[in-house]
């Protein structure tokens, strides 16, 4: 069966190891560019605060690097840092269509169960086997992206988690496109986007239509995790800042009501501020924004209809911390929920956990759809 | 006393309300080439899919060589199965079936396989999409047979091929099994394909199955009796009219009886097995009733 397997998808394993070759290759040619910046940029030597002025410095210089790259306008680590993120995320769900969807739809399809499932071998061990041998290999592949994409932008990694932030590189780990694209989560992901394929294959018995639903369902699930899933995997810690302590800006999309978003965690660097809200000294809620800042609110909307029309400035800096500043001044403070950063591992593990749990109990009810033999 | 290679109990499969097949109790016993005859939709694929574990029943049991079908690889492996139009993997060579089936089966004879292949002039490098119909049918039948069951279950096996890889095919077929102590059932809905090979019929009608046994004692007691023009119910017990036939002045009536006919009124004369299954084929109106009776008669 092990050498069945790998002849039928001998095809399909050479093109991945050819797209992780080219990946590798790209990557390479601007590996010991991208680092010897890094050395000159004098991040390796730098102190306390003086390393997030220098961070910035270099991701700016990153971001305007070069006027374009494989015929793409931009600057070439930008095109190569977006290129290998996406990649790292949409493997998965190109794995769950062409390697999971077709598995066993393909078969039903052609007929060809009829012939295998007549070997002297029980269909539970033939799909075990094909499971195993290939989701080993879908995992391997995408985590294979994953750790070339993370050496190659190490030095990024390194510049941001220093505090530094550019117009374009400014995701932390925590970040929605760098959390599932690094550390352990490819793996879930993997082994969860092959066995959805599978089981689409198995209920609609149709390559095509499989692939359709991997992707939307697949779509869908990267959608969802980090906006409602992810921050809530593990236990969020709590804590009050005032709003300048908490770089918190008051914005007014949703005027009166009061809504702050802020920006650091006191004490806790490259913390994941989940929800941010203001809060009166006594500790309870404030929901709109203090009758006293009526003069702030009208002057910045004033300002924001006035500049808009001329040059498209949204908000003038002056009108927006003066805002800030009132909201500090009537006592209102900032409720932060976050994730700190020594969470990093435990929501890697998490969220490769769910979706490994995912892919097991997605595994299980194909074997038990194959076992009702209704071939 | 040998056992059955195939023993039903009120066997049906039901795909949403239709029945594909209903009510089948049969005992097949071993040694026999059993052919296996219906019109087209039938039932005769959902027989052979319950054997093999291909389907499970929605009533009644089904055992094969005095087991559950497909109940594990020792089961599996003693059941050699020719699926309908011959599946194979278009993408896979010749020899990868071959290897194909030797790594999945632990029976497999490679000599048989490898003598085969060369016999029937298969390039083992060509693809098995670009075969002919004719040539997947062998190759399909190689990797059945070198897995060296206990029975052979074949459905359709010509129903694809022309007239003359029809009559190749299963001259093969006859001289593949003769070699080996094996039991074959073979399904087709053309009587002429089975005539020469089968040593026992089965004919599937509607679901049910209308007569079963070895091909002689079928022979032995069908007659065709024709004589002055008469109403078949007149006839004495125990002869069962399978068809009748009238013209004005003429009767003619094929009928099953275990005794010799005595009346002198009739001319007897031997039916053929054609005949004979086209006979059972036509019934297929016959009341329900009727035809529960004859299923009790008619198994062995």
């Amino acid at each position: 069966m092990i050498w069945l397997t790998w002849r039928q998808f001998r095809a399909q394993a050479i093109t991945a190891a050819a797209a992780l070759a080219a990946f590798a290759i790209l990557l390479a040619t601007t590996a010991s560019d991208l680092s010897s910046l890094y050395n000159s940029s004098g991040l390796l030597t730098c102190h306390g605060a003086a390393c997030t002025g220098l961070a910035s410095q270099f991701l700016d210089q990153l971001a305007s690097a070069g006027e374009s790259f494989l015929l793409i306008p931009g600057s070439a680590y930008m095109i190569l840092y977006f290129l290998g993120v996406l990649v790292i995320l949409i493997t998965p769900a190109i794995i769950g269509c062409f390697w999971g969807a077709p598995l066993i739809a393909r078969e039903l399809e052609a007929g060809t169960v009829r012939l295998i499932w007549n070997q002297s071998i029980t269909r539970n061990r033939w799909l075990m086997v094909k499971l195993v041998l290939i989701g080993t290999a879908a995992m391997a592949v995408t985590e294979a992206f994953s750790l070339i994409q993370a050496w190659w932008a190490a030095p990024i990694g390194k510049a941001v988690g220093l505090g530094g932030a550019s117009s374009i590189f400014s995701e932390t780990r925590f970040g929605w496109f760098v959390f599932p694209t690094h550390g352990i989560t490819p793996l879930g992901y993997a082994a969860f986007g092959f066995v959805l394929g599978v089981t689409a294959g198995l209920v609609t018995r149709r390559a095509i239509p499989a692939m359709a639903i991997t992707l939307a369902i697949f779509a869908a699930v990267q959608f969802i995790t980090p906006l409602w899933v992810r921050p809530h995997l593990f236990p969020t810690s709590q804590t009050t800042a005032t709003v300048a302590a908490s770089g918190a800006n008051v914005s007014l999309r949703a005027s009166p009501a009061l809504t702050l978003t802020a920006s650091f965690v006191p004490g806790h660097p490259g913390a994941w501020i989940i929800s941010s809200e203001g809060v009166s000294a006594a500790g309870q809620r404030v929901s709109t924004i203090p009758a006293a800042c009526e003069r702030e609110v009208s002057d910045q909307l004033g300002t924001h209809t006035e500049v808009g029309s001329h040059s498209g400035t949204p908000v003038v800096p002056g009108g927006a911390s003066a805002l800030n500043n009132c909201v500090a001044r009537q006592g209102i403070r900032v409720a932060e929920s976050y994730q700190p950063a020594s969470h990093y591992w435990p929501l890697q593990w998490s969220e490769t956990g769910m979706y490994l749990a995912l892919a097991l109990a997605l595994a299980g009810y194909c074997f038990w759809r194959l076992n009702r033999r209704r071939s | 006393m040998s056992t059955a290679v195939i023993e039903s109990e009120g066997l049906g499969k039901r795909y949403r309300r239709r029945w594909a097949l209903a009510g089948c109790t049969l005992s097949i016993p071993d040694g026999h080439v059993v052919g296996l005859v219906g019109p087209n939709g039938a039932g005769k694929s959902t027989l052979l899919n319950l054997a093999t574990g291909m389907l499970a029943p929605s009533a009644g049991t089904i055992e094969v060589l005095g087991n559950r079908p497909a109940a594990g690889p020792g089961q599996l492996a003693r059941v050699g199965y020719l699926a309908q139009d011959a599946p194979l993997y278009a993408g896979l060579s010749v020899a990868d079936h071959l290897r194909l089936g030797a790594h999945l089966n632990p029976g497999w004879d490679a000599q048989l396989a490898r003598d085969r292949i060369e016999r029937l002039d298969l390039d083992p490098r060509q693809k098995a999409g670009t075969l002919s119909g004719g040539q997947r049918a062998q190759l399909a039948l190689t990797l059945a047979v070198a897995k060296r069951p206990e029975l052979l279950i074949l459905d359709e096996p010509v129903a694809s091929l022309d007239p003359l890889a029809r009559r190749e095919f299963l001259q093969d077929l006859m001289e593949a099994v003769a070699d080996q102590e094996v039991s074959v059932v073979l399904s087709s809905h053309l009587i002429s394909d089975l005539e020469r090979a089968c040593d026992y019929m089965i004919v599937l009608v509607d679901s049910r199955v209308r007569v079963a046994g070895p091909a002689d004692e079928l022979l032995a007691t069908h007659h065709l009796l024709s004589g002055p023009r008469r109403d078949p119910a007149s006839l004495p017990d125990g002869m069962q009219v399978i068809s009748a036939s009238h013209t004005d002045v003429q009767t003619t009536l094929l009928v099953r009886t275990s005794g010799p006919v005595f009346d002198p009124a009739w001319t007897v004369s031997e039916v053929g097995l054609e005949d004979l299954v086209l006979a059972y084929m036509k019934q297929s109106a016959a009341p329900a009733a009727r035809n529960n009776r004859r299923h009790l008669e008619v198994q062995k």
